[in-house]
């Protein structure tokens, strides 16, 4: 139970600071604007090609319009999401509130385990919001719904690992600015880790966060794929919490 | 109710508290003095179970703040130097959150009461940001307040208040003591420690160099500074001489400072006199006593 308070004041809170509504507003705008691009693009494409049918039964709303769509998608959310995680820890020990929960009848795990639920919570009410997109589309057209499900399921469990790292980052400093950056540049890393991998299974590219996120993307939900998102968030979380309790025996 | 043994903190090589043992008794109201950094804030840190002890242990109710910090953390209320407050929250909606994760029995109600209790009515809907400080140390005292806890154990409660302020809280703790309430609370001011406690721990450098009731503490040690306008070396004999005068130092030219286990300024006075007095001002009990065990020059 006092994990859904801790986890209800920090959702709550991105509501009542400009840092929430940052995030949110950007992320709705900047995919806002792909969406209106893209389809608007897709839409001009099939036109064109209404005289063509061979060239016509090529086109499809899954490989010319959701995948890059989707894919542009996860890379806004990797830019944002650092914004979301930067103030979890940072925050609380610049306003020493810390010391209310290292006080109170509550564990270090339902600290963080709270934490990262609102955190999350925040990001699934924003890709809520941002599920105007397909619906929109399934007035017009016939989405895979396999590929939608996948891009969403995706874009969660991104969220998940980035939110962690970013709770983990910001348990070290107090300051939100170097939570931000320092979290940013470990997406970054992640991101393009599998840049110049020599085979598909080299390490790196094993690691790296797009080989994983691209196939659950187009819909192939593979157990691997999310085990590697949800291990590596459970790997943050605990490390987290191992970095709270070492202030017991600073 | 509060039980500490040996109790060591040590950061790395330097000995933040060592070996504390004190004892505090159910609805006592015990002040925590000493200068700045004598660990005063760090004996409170562990006693919440903030922190780990490098040894030595604590007991609050008889459990064991180390092995069974969940339950002790129940029992207390604390206060830190700085409050911890979210300053993006409303007063009210700090509190409930406060009394939630504490585990008061019904939050709201208990977040009403102690809003009352503390005289935080007027301010309850208004953001803690938007408080002035007097305010939000009222709201840091609530939070320590809000799950009623038997023990409460407040870090420099009236730290950085104008006068007016101080005499407020001052007033609310008293209050508080007046209960069955144990309280616990640290500072260097005092009359604060005069006008609360009924003992005092005075630490220095990590050790307890006094403990005692209030009045036996102070008792009626005194120390009289005096000045004469024409000093002569028979001056200092004759106040040595004086019935419980114990020692006499002389401060500067025509300047001296006696000590004294009692009220002794009439007989001083008298010896002085012939010598051209000035000036005769006494220090009471507590501060004497104060400023001779933690050497803090006066």
């Amino acid at each position: 139970m006092k994990v859904l308070h801790i986890a209800h004041r920090e959702f709550v809170s991105f509501f009542s600071t400009p840092t929430g509504w940052l995030v949110m507003g950007g992320y709705l705008f900047l995919t806002g604007v792909f969406w209106t691009y893209m389809v608007e693009n897709y839409v001009l494409q099939s036109q064109d090609l209404v005289y063509n049918p061979a060239a016509a039964s090529l086109l499809n709303l899954t490989d010319y319009l959701l995948a890059p769509f989707y894919g542009n998608c996860a890379t806004v959310l990797v830019m944002v999401l650092p914004a979301v995680s930067m103030r979890s820890f940072s925050e609380e020990f610049r306003q020493h509130t810390m010391e209310l929960l290292a006080t109170s009848p509550v564990s270090t795990a339902e600290v963080v385990a709270g934490k990262f639920l609102g955190a999350l919570g925040f990001v699934t009410v924003m890709l809520t919001v941002s599920l105007y997109q397909p619906i929109s589309l399934a007035q017009w057209g016939d989405p895979e719904i396999g590929v939608l499900f996948g891009s969403y399921l995706g874009m969660l469990l991104l969220s998940s690992l980035v939110l962690s790292l970013g709770l983990l980052i910001s348990s070290f400093t107090s300051s939100q600015l170097v939570a931000l950056v320092l979290t940013f540049a470990a997406c970054l890393v992640l991101m393009v880790l599998d840049w110049g991998a020599s085979s598909p299974d080299a390490w790196n590219a094993r690691l790296a966060l797009s080989s994983h996120l691209s196939d659950l993307m187009s819909g192939a939900v593979k157990l691997s794929d999310v085990a590697y998102f949800l291990l590596g968030s459970a790997t943050c979380l605990f490390a987290t919490h191992q970095r709270l309790e070492s202030f017991r025996w600073s | 109710m509060i039980q500490v043994e040996k109790l060591t903190k040590r950061y790395g090589d330097t000995l933040a508290i060592d070996a504390l043992d004190f004892e505090v008794q159910q609805g006592e109201v015990v002040g925590f003095l000493g200068p700045n950094g004598a660990g005063k804030s760090t004996t409170m840190r562990i006693l919440t179970g903030a922190l780990g002890a490098t040894s030595g242990r604590a007991l609050i109710g008889g459990i064991d703040v180390y092995e069974n910090p969940r339950a002790v953390k129940q029992l207390i209320g604390y206060l830190p130097e700085s409050p911890p407050l979210y300053v993006d929250m409303t007063v009210r909606s700090y509190l409930r959150f406060c009394a939630r994760i504490k585990g008061a029995a019904d939050p709201k109600a208990a977040v009403e009461q102690v809003v009352h209790r503390v005289g935080l009515a007027s301010v309850a809907h208004r953001l803690i940001d938007h408080l002035s400080k007097g305010f939000r140390q009222r709201v840091g005292i609530a939070q320590a307040l809000v799950h009623e806890p038997k023990v409460l154990i407040l870090d420099e409660p009236a730290s950085g208040l104008d006068p007016a302020q101080r005499k407020e809280i001052r007033e609310l703790v008293r209050e508080l003591a007046d209960g069955d309430t144990t309280v616990i609370l640290s500072t260097h001011v005092l009359p604060e420690v005069e006008a609360l406690c009924d003992r005092v721990i005075i630490i220095r450098e990590g050790r307890i160099v006094a403990s005692d009731q209030l009045a036996r503490l102070g008792g009626d040690a005194t120390a009289i500074r005096i000045s004469v306008a024409r000093p002569d070396d028979a001056l200092l004999p004759a106040l040595l001489g004086l019935h419980q005068v114990d020692e006499v130092t002389r401060e500067a030219e025509g300047r001296y400072r006696v000590h004294a286990s009692a009220d002794v300024r009439e007989q001083v006075a008298a010896v002085a006199v012939p010598y051209g007095l000035l000036e005769l001002s006494g220090q009471r009990g507590l501060e004497e006593v104060y400023l001779q065990l933690t050497g803090e020059p006066s």
